[in-house]
């Protein structure tokens, strides 16, 4: 559905977009994630045909952006990054105009904007004007202005910034519903967006792509995490068995102690075998009480910083 | 022509739905009228809309410019522009939607105006056909300054600016124009310089439509003129696409 390949972008000097590439399939639902200044909206704009690329190659609906940039604009539905919407409007005008330069035709107007209208909760305010709505239904007026003319392809550009935390579950349920019908692209600084409504998420840090897979997958591939063990037993001989079972030099450290248990911690390196259960029974074999065992998963979080801090720290460095 | 429409009937839509088309109206009627009418009436026995008229380029340069600063510095300052440009229109399709729907509005403001013709005619003997004249020529005149403002419009977000510029770049083009300096430049400028410098104000072919008297020529100036700024235009807007 869409193909980039070796896409660049520069602002005078400023090299937003190094060369990026990736595809996506029909009726995936992509997690955009990076920080500030990646090159997410850049990439959006790009897509969505609003900008032109410095370099390389995109497509959308296997129309180039560049030379077929109109037929591309009629697949695609988009939500920029501020919600850009005409105040002066009412809710039912703006997307009979919105339905109407899409080329919905007439006779499917009525029913395209119930549609959209119905899908993100707008019954109430149609007749209202946009200026007078809160942040919330404006943001849903926006998504749909994006999906009134049912594009087989959306851009949302950070939906859910700006929301309080009920309006976010809210679009992100939306979000979800969607991303069963149309091919979407959404951009975020929330990981939790991400872990509940994408089925794939792509990194950009600084203009290039960091990772590209499944949550499952990247998180995986990230080195990991550790396992916390709180036993009541003697305190060195605890530590000294644990130390023998495990391969030579992983740390062990005492995190805590407490009245009569102490908590253990192992950091576990990558590629290591599971040794939950070999830990276990070490200690339930010389008697001790296991009080607890928890593994540190890795999570999004956790990739996202190692894969965007560690960049910008290299960057420093060179 | 379609998208160039829907553009068109927002944007004309819009005007109403602020207090702009209302207050923009009003004062523009008002001002026009109240600063005319006294000379009109003093004429006596000759009716005649030639002061209304004669006022009304000056009062185009004082408004227009208030009319045209939003186009587009307001699009790019709320972000709406990027929304518009990743519509399915091409850029001539946006200009054109906004050009037409602020020379309509304009054209409704002006048809305000036909109460002082009317009242005349009524007291006196009015010739219509420069009248008529006069009102097609202020609506091509208004349509070239709209296009001067539009164009100044796009390259800024600020909406001062845009009117700042607008507003001495038509007040230059209306003194390029003015009889008395040209009579002042023929004095040290060559004659072939004066006719190019004359040539290029709108103003000069507004007094000759005016007169009631069409000409062809001064129907392709307005076009050629109006079409210069709405081709740079659609410039500068493709120029931000490449810029971003």
């Amino acid at each position: 559905m869409i193909e980039v390949e070796r896409l660049e972008k520069s602002y005078g000097f400023a090299r937003a977009l190094k060369g990026i590439s990736f595809s996506v399939q029909k009726g995936e639902v992509i997690g955009f994630l990076g920080p500030n200044g990646a090159g997410k909206s850049t990439t959006m704009k790009i897509l969505t045909g609003y900008l032109l690329p410095s370099g390389g190659r995109a497509s959308v609906a296997g129309h180039d952006v560049v030379e077929k940039s109109l037929a591309v604009r009629r697949c695609i539905g988009y939500l920029p990054e501020s919600t850009p919407l005409y105040g002066e409007m009412r809710v039912d005008e703006y997307l009979q105009f919105c339905a109407d330069i899409r080329g919905v035709s007439s006779a499917k107007q009525k029913s395209a904007i119930a549609r959209a209208v119905e899908l993100c909760g707008l019954q109430r305010v149609t007749g209202k004007n946009i200026v007078e709505l809160s942040k919330g239904y404006k943001q849903r007026v926006g998504l749909a202005q994006a999906i009134v003319h049912e594009p087989p392809v959306l851009f949302l550009d950070e939906p859910t910034s700006g929301l309080d935390p009920n309006q976010i579950v809210e679009v992100r349920k939306l979000i979800e519903r969607l991303g069963q019908e149309h091919t979407v692209v959404l951009s975020t600084h929330y990981l939790q967006e991400v872990e509940k409504s994408c089925t794939r998420v792509i990194i950009v840090n600084q203009g290039v792509i960091v990772a590209d897979g499944t949550q499952q997958q990247l998180v995986a591939a990230q080195p990991g995490g550790g396992l916390r063990l709180r036993v009541r037993g003697p305190e060195q001989n605890v530590l000294a068995q644990i130390c023998e079972l495990l391969p030579k030099g992983t740390p062990v450290t005492i995190d805590k102690r407490t009245a009569d248990a102490v908590d253990y911690r192992v950091d576990v390196a990558a590629g290591m075998a599971p040794i939950d259960e070999a830990l276990a029974r070490l200690v339930v074999k010389n008697g001790w009480d296991l009080l607890e065992l928890q593994r540190d998963r890795a999570t999004l979080e956790d990739v996202f910083r190692a894969l965007t801090l560690q960049v910008q720290q290299e960057a420093l460095h060179a | 022509m379609r998208e160039s429409l829907v553009i068109f009937r927002r944007e004309l839509r819009s005007y109403f739905l602020s207090p702009i088309a209302y207050v923009f109206g009003i004062l523009l009627v008002s001002v026009l009228l109240w600063y005319s009418t006294e000379v009109t009436l003093q004429n006596g026995a000759r009716a005649s809309a030639e002061a209304f008229f004669g006022t009304l380029p000056f009062m185009l340069i004082l408004f227009v410019p208030g009319l045209t600063m939003r186009l587009w510095a307001e699009e790019r300052k709320l972000g709406t522009l990027e929304l518009l440009m990743t519509f399915p229109v091409t850029i001539w399709q946006l200009v054109l939607g906004k050009f037409f729907a602020s020379v309509a509005y304009l054209g409704l403001v002006l048809l305000l105006t036909i109460g002082l013709p009317l009242t005349l005619g009524a007291y006196g003997k009015l010739d219509w056909t420069p009248v008529l004249g006069s009102y097609l020529a202020s609506l091509l005149f208004a349509g070239s300054f709209i296009a001067v403002g539009m164009f100044w419009s796009s390259l800024t977000r600020d909406q001062i600016v845009a009117m700042l510029l607008s507003l001495v770049s038509l007040f230059v083009l209306y003194q390029l124009g003015n009889p008395l300096n040209i009579e002042l430049a023929s004095d040290w400028m060559p004659a072939s310089m004066v006719d190019l410098v004359n040539g290029i104000s709108p103003f000069k072919y507004f007094v000759s439509i005016a007169r009631g008297v069409l000409d062809t020529r001064d129907f392709v100036y307005f076009a050629c003129f109006c079409g210069f700024f709405l081709h740079a235009n659609t410039l500068v807007l493709q120029a931000r696409r490449q810029r971003g």
